[in-house]
């Protein structure tokens, strides 16, 4: 008998909330850490894609559709970067907060300027976004925009401590300036690069430089030899200032082009949390801008 | 003892009330709080709102002409299957072509049935076989419902395999699926033949259900996902019951087969996920298509009783950059009792035994990939523990215990396309005749983006 009572004070601490705060669900590491930002202690953040991730192609994991399950509101990334998994994670979670159209759902790309939006696609372009280039997370005068949607959010959600999200905000965006002030220093006008995959778009056209080539000969289709001596060889012909690669994915390619041009290899966090010291998105975009200057 | 139940119960409900109470106390001073905050909250958005028009102002200086404003975005809600260009409803359509050499003739290879499990034959026959292409069309009904529609178009005809509508806005983690659809029990009974890991569903499967397993049923699903510590699906299902071997056609009763599942699942480690879940289905039986007819005398064997069929899944995946290892397994074990009446090729009953079955299979596979390549390996077999199959208190023998191995090679150029080739060892047939066959498949996606199950 007191066995059963036990089973039953346990199983009803477990289905009761532990947590009396907001069940933030992030999708990729960035959003998590700026949920963190924003909601401090009045949140919880669960982050399903890890760092090093390519976040094109994840599985809807069951740890995932439960952290769906529990969430108060699912915030992802949005131009259809997440489409493979977040719609099956959305439907299995059998949970009504987080669907469009609710409270619950916060779609980060709402709030930025996108660059990159493709009137006319088919697949044989390969993995082309139309809806504009996803990675727009290195864009510093974006993600402000997007953290101030989230306060707004936030403090629709949870209406009792509103005055705390946009506090936090404005802590957020004090840092924010502070620090873009430093960013802004970085003159990369007139570079011309040469990067693995279409991620640094946004850099480019805040910074000035130029991507000349991509190893991938389509976004999303990995680099062929045909291809790469092709690249070799224009590099050979245009004065190229460096090869931009994430620690993540492309970077034994890349050291190989480097080692065949003699153009140095620039190595970027592919997101939050993916290389050391990159640990929120402030350190990460520090860690962006030392490795280009 | 009981006293002590009691107490702890009244403990908890009036903990509860407390908590109400204590909430309504709170609520005046909250509101009037709130109110003077509103003011405060006001002149922050004004502030704000400074701070936002500068940052446009200075963006605007820098973007160039193919940005787009924030504005024409932020009016925009994004829907649950992605991007807006697609039109409403989204469409996808699968090709599934296969090339298939055997050593066996084709005649052979459509008798080619499991003796003691199913006459059904091969399906696959030398040459070139399109399986399907498969037309899947899915949309938001309206707030409250999804539906799917999925139509296997081939040689035959047009088929309507599934179409069903998915609620979404139940409370407390309830879902309810209803129409025609695949039962959720199991690892590939849900799964659509181009999505399998092989070209072929394990023996087991074929043995017990059919070739697609389960296949399409009219029914009912209810699932529930309570928000434990470690992912939890519980499930049930009614179905009208149409699956040749296991249940059959039923002219009297309506829905007589049933099931319940349930899926746990959690992360061993950042990179890899496991997957277990028991399952049940049973109802009644009626079905011509477990023993074939008397060779001799022609007579048709059809048995009608009851059935249950039992079975565990287990799935490991590991996951970490371009590689990925998936290690899955199955158990199947089926209980069915009932009498078995030979009619003769007039359909007069000429004699009724009483039939009864405990068998088992199971199915083990391995698959690793790297980039763009996986290989696979995959062992069946049938009476791993259990062989009985009493005919009117005899015990049947037909022979040694069915088993085939096989091996597979992947190329996966992007997510819409994939091109498989595949060697089985196959000795299910029990008689000795080996069939070693070969399969090239080719499956091609277009339309609506799929999403990648767990």
């Amino acid at each position: 008998m007191r066995k059963t009572l036990l089973t039953v004070c346990i199983s009803l601490y477990l289905v009761s909330p532990a947590f009396a705060g907001i069940n933030v669900v992030a999708t990729l590491p960035w959003i998590g850490s700026l949920a963190k930002e924003i909601g401090r202690d009045k949140v919880s953040v669960t982050t399903l894609v890890k760092p090093s991730q390519d976040p094109h192609y994840v599985e809807a994991k069951p740890s995932m559709i439960l952290a769906g399950r529990k969430a108060d509101i699912t915030m992802y990334n949005g131009l259809d970067l997440e489409i493979g998994y977040l719609p099956r994670i959305m439907e299995s979670s059998k949970n009504p907060r987080i669907l469009p159209g609710r409270p619950g759902n916060f779609d980060c790309s709402k709030f930025i300027s996108v660059i990159e939006k493709q009137a006319n696609v088919e697949r044989s372009m390969g993995d082309v976004h139309p809806l504009g280039n996803p990675h727009y997370h290195y864009s510093a005068a974006n993600i402000i925009r997007v953290a101030e949607g989230m306060a707004n959010a936030l403090a629709e959600l949870d209406r009792a401590n509103a005055n705390v999200y946009r506090t936090n905000f404005k802590g957020f965006a004090a840092r924010f300036h502070e620090k873009q002030k430093q960013w802004k220093t970085l003159n990369l006008k007139g570079k011309k690069y040469v990067a693995y995959h279409k991620l640094f778009a946004y850099l480019a056209s805040d910074y000035g430089f130029q991507v000349i080539g991509y190893m991938e000969p389509k976004p999303g289709i990995p680099p062929s030899a045909a291809h790469i001596e092709k690249l070799i060889e224009e590099m050979k012909r245009n004065r190229s200032d460096g090869i931009l690669v994430t620690s993540s994915h492309g970077l034994k390619e890349a050291e190989f082009l480097g080692a065949k041009t003699g153009v140095k290899v620039i190595v970027l966090p592919q997101d939050v949390g993916a290389m050391p010291g990159s640990d929120d998105w402030f350190a990460f975009m520090d860690k962006v801008m030392a490795t280009l200057r | 003892m009981r006293t002590l139940t009691i107490a702890a119960a009244v403990a908890m409900a009036v903990c509860s009330i407390f908590s109400f109470a204590h909430a309504e106390d709170d609520l005046d001073s909250r509101l009037n709080k709130l109110d003077s905050e509103l003011g405060k909250q006001s002149e922050t958005i004004r502030e704000q709102q400074k701070t936002i028009d500068d940052l446009k102002e200075r963006l605007n200086g820098q973007n160039t002409g193919e940005s787009q404003t924030s504005e024409d975005n932020a009016g925009k809600l994004t829907g649950l299957f992605g991007g807006s260009l697609m039109t409403n409803p989204y469409i996808s359509l699968v090709l599934d072509a296969k090339g298939y050499v055997s050593n066996l003739k084709n005649s052979a290879l459509d008798s080619r049935g499991v003796p003691g499990f199913t006459t059904e034959g091969r399906g696959l026959r030398n040459g070139f076989n399109v399986d399907a292409a498969e037309l899947l069309i899915f949309a938001p009904v309206d707030p409250y419902f999804n539906l799917y529609v999925n139509i296997p178009v081939n040689q035959d005809g047009a088929e309507l395999e599934e179409a069903y509508f998915v609620t979404t806005s139940l409370p407390e983690g309830f879902q309810v699926k209803g129409g025609r659809f695949k039962s959720n029990t199991s690892r590939l009974n849900s799964q659509h033949p181009h999505a399998w890991d092989f070209a072929d569903i394990p023996l087991p499967y074929r043995a017990f259900l059919d070739s697609e397993g389960s296949g399409g049923e009219n029914g009912i699903q209810l699932t529930w996902l309570p928000p434990l510590p470690v992912y939890t699906l519980l499930g049930l299902e009614a179905f009208q019951g149409d699956n040749p071997l296991l249940f059959g056609n039923d002219p009297n009763w309506g829905p007589h087969a049933f099931s319940a599942f349930a899926k746990m699942s959690f992360d061993t480690s950042d990179n890899s996920s496991l997957l277990v879940g028991p399952w049940v289905m049973f109802g009644s039986t009626n079905s011509t298509s477990i023993l074939p007819a008397d060779d001799t005398a022609g007579n048709t064997l059809n048995l009608r009783g009851d059935s249950a069929l039992y079975g565990m899944e287990a799935v490991w995946k590991w996951k970490e950059g371009i590689q990925s290892v998936t290690l899955q397994g199955e158990y199947l074990y089926l209980v069915q009792n009932g009498d078995l009446t030979a009619s003769d090729p007039g359909g007069t009953p000429v004699s009724a035994d009483h039939l009864k079955r405990h068998q088992d299979g199971a199915y083990i596979q391995a698959l690793y990939r790297y980039g763009r390549w996986r290989v696979g390996a995959r062992y069946d077999r049938l009476e791993i523990f259990d062989n009985t199959f009493d005919v009117g208190g005899v015990q049947q023998s037909f022979g040694g215990k069915p088993w085939r191995a096989t091996g597979s090679l992947e190329f996966i150029p992007t997510e819409f396309s994939m091109i498989r080739a595949q060697f089985s060892h196959d000795r299910s047939a029990r008689d000795g005749r080996v069939n070693n066959e070969g399969i090239l498949q080719f499956v091609f996606t277009i339309g609506a983006h799929p999403a990648h199950t767990f």
